[in-house]
């Protein structure tokens, strides 16, 4: 295992990663509008993709970057469905603030 | 491990470059969930990708980088901004538990304590493979070939896209019926039933 690549130590790439991962929790946490929590989301899968790549170079296995590619593919087929509902919700509700979405609460 | 680490600190002018980018990822990040407007979150998010971009170029990752720069910087921002300028936003978007300063520390504390856990895990927690792998020495993944020997591939786009059509060859086909999937539910959802169209001439949408 490579502690450096290219010159950055793998505990600050990994340190960068749980610091999106977190901001990414933070937004899904505190925002209420439902287009901003997708973006938190977009961050989380970002900094996942961080942590393929760090350990792809450390491992010096190409595997962890042809996974990155997958991750991209799917985040963009979540936007697509994902957009698409907060529109049809949108339509429904007149609103994105996920607080008055409660036909659902038991 | 350590000593490698100290040693390269004050040499190494893409360590610089990292923490440049860094900054940047994590001021914008936190430019994303704070922002009143969804507007200015949404450019601060494109922001992050291309200084994301950024950070995977020093580490030498160029295939990631620039898909990176063409998937989340264009087509996902595109789409982000598309529904957020087809919905009207109202401005006041924070959630109620930021109204309350006990309830933020709380949070903030439970996100802190999940970020140290994240962190210990990933660096402590990481088996050490011995053997080095395939695909990174030299940029260079040699893969087999049915009645011959092996071929070498060299550069980072060509070992990723190697290993893509070789190892991942029916994932990669999942991915892409699952694309086809995705946009066929995502126009099924967004798009007005036909006999709606009558009665609501005037809404929004």
């Amino acid at each position: 295992m490579n502690p450096v690549i290219g010159g950055i130590p793998v505990q600050y790439l990994l340190g960068l990663a749980g610091i999106l991962f977190s901001i990414g929790v933070l937004g899904v946490l505190i925002r209420r509008n439902i287009v901003i929590i997708f973006m938190s989301v977009e961050l989380i899968l970002n900094s996942v993709n961080l942590v393929f790549v760090t350990f792809s170079k450390a491992l010096s296995h190409i595997n962890g970057e042809t996974i990155v590619f997958f991750v991209m593919a799917i985040a963009a087929a979540e936007a697509a469905v994902g957009l698409a509902l907060v529109i049809a919700i949108f339509r429904h509700k007149k609103s994105t603030n996920v607080d008055e979405l409660q036909s659902m609460r038991w | 491990m350590d000593e490698i680490i100290y040693m390269n600190l004050e040499t190494s002018p893409s360590l610089l470059l990292f923490v440049f980018f860094g900054t940047v990822t994590v001021i914008t990040a936190l430019s994303v969930i704070f922002q009143k407007n969804p507007v200015v979150s949404a450019v601060s998010l494109v922001f992050t990708f291309f200084s994301l971009a950024g950070i995977y170029g020093i580490m030498g990752a160029l295939f990631i980088a620039t898909m990176q720069v063409l998937v989340y910087a264009g087509a996902i921002m595109v789409l982000v901004v598309f529904v957020l300028m087809l919905l009207s936003q109202r401005a006041e978007t924070m959630s109620r538990y930021r109204k309350h300063p006990i309830r933020l520390v709380l949070l903030s504390v439970f996100v802190l304590g999940f970020f140290f856990l994240l962190y210990s895990a990933l660096t402590t927690g990481v088996p050490h493979t011995e053997q080095m792998g395939k695909g990174y020495e030299n940029a260079e993944y040699s893969f087999p070939i049915q009645g011959t020997s092996t071929v070498n591939a060299k550069g980072n786009v060509a070992t990723v896209g190697a290993s893509t059509y070789l190892d991942y060859l029916l994932p990669f086909e999942m991915i892409s019926i699952l694309l086809l999937v995705a946009v066929l539910g995502a126009v099924i959802l967004a798009k007005k039933k036909l006999t709606e169209v009558d009665q609501t001439k005037d809404t929004v949408l």
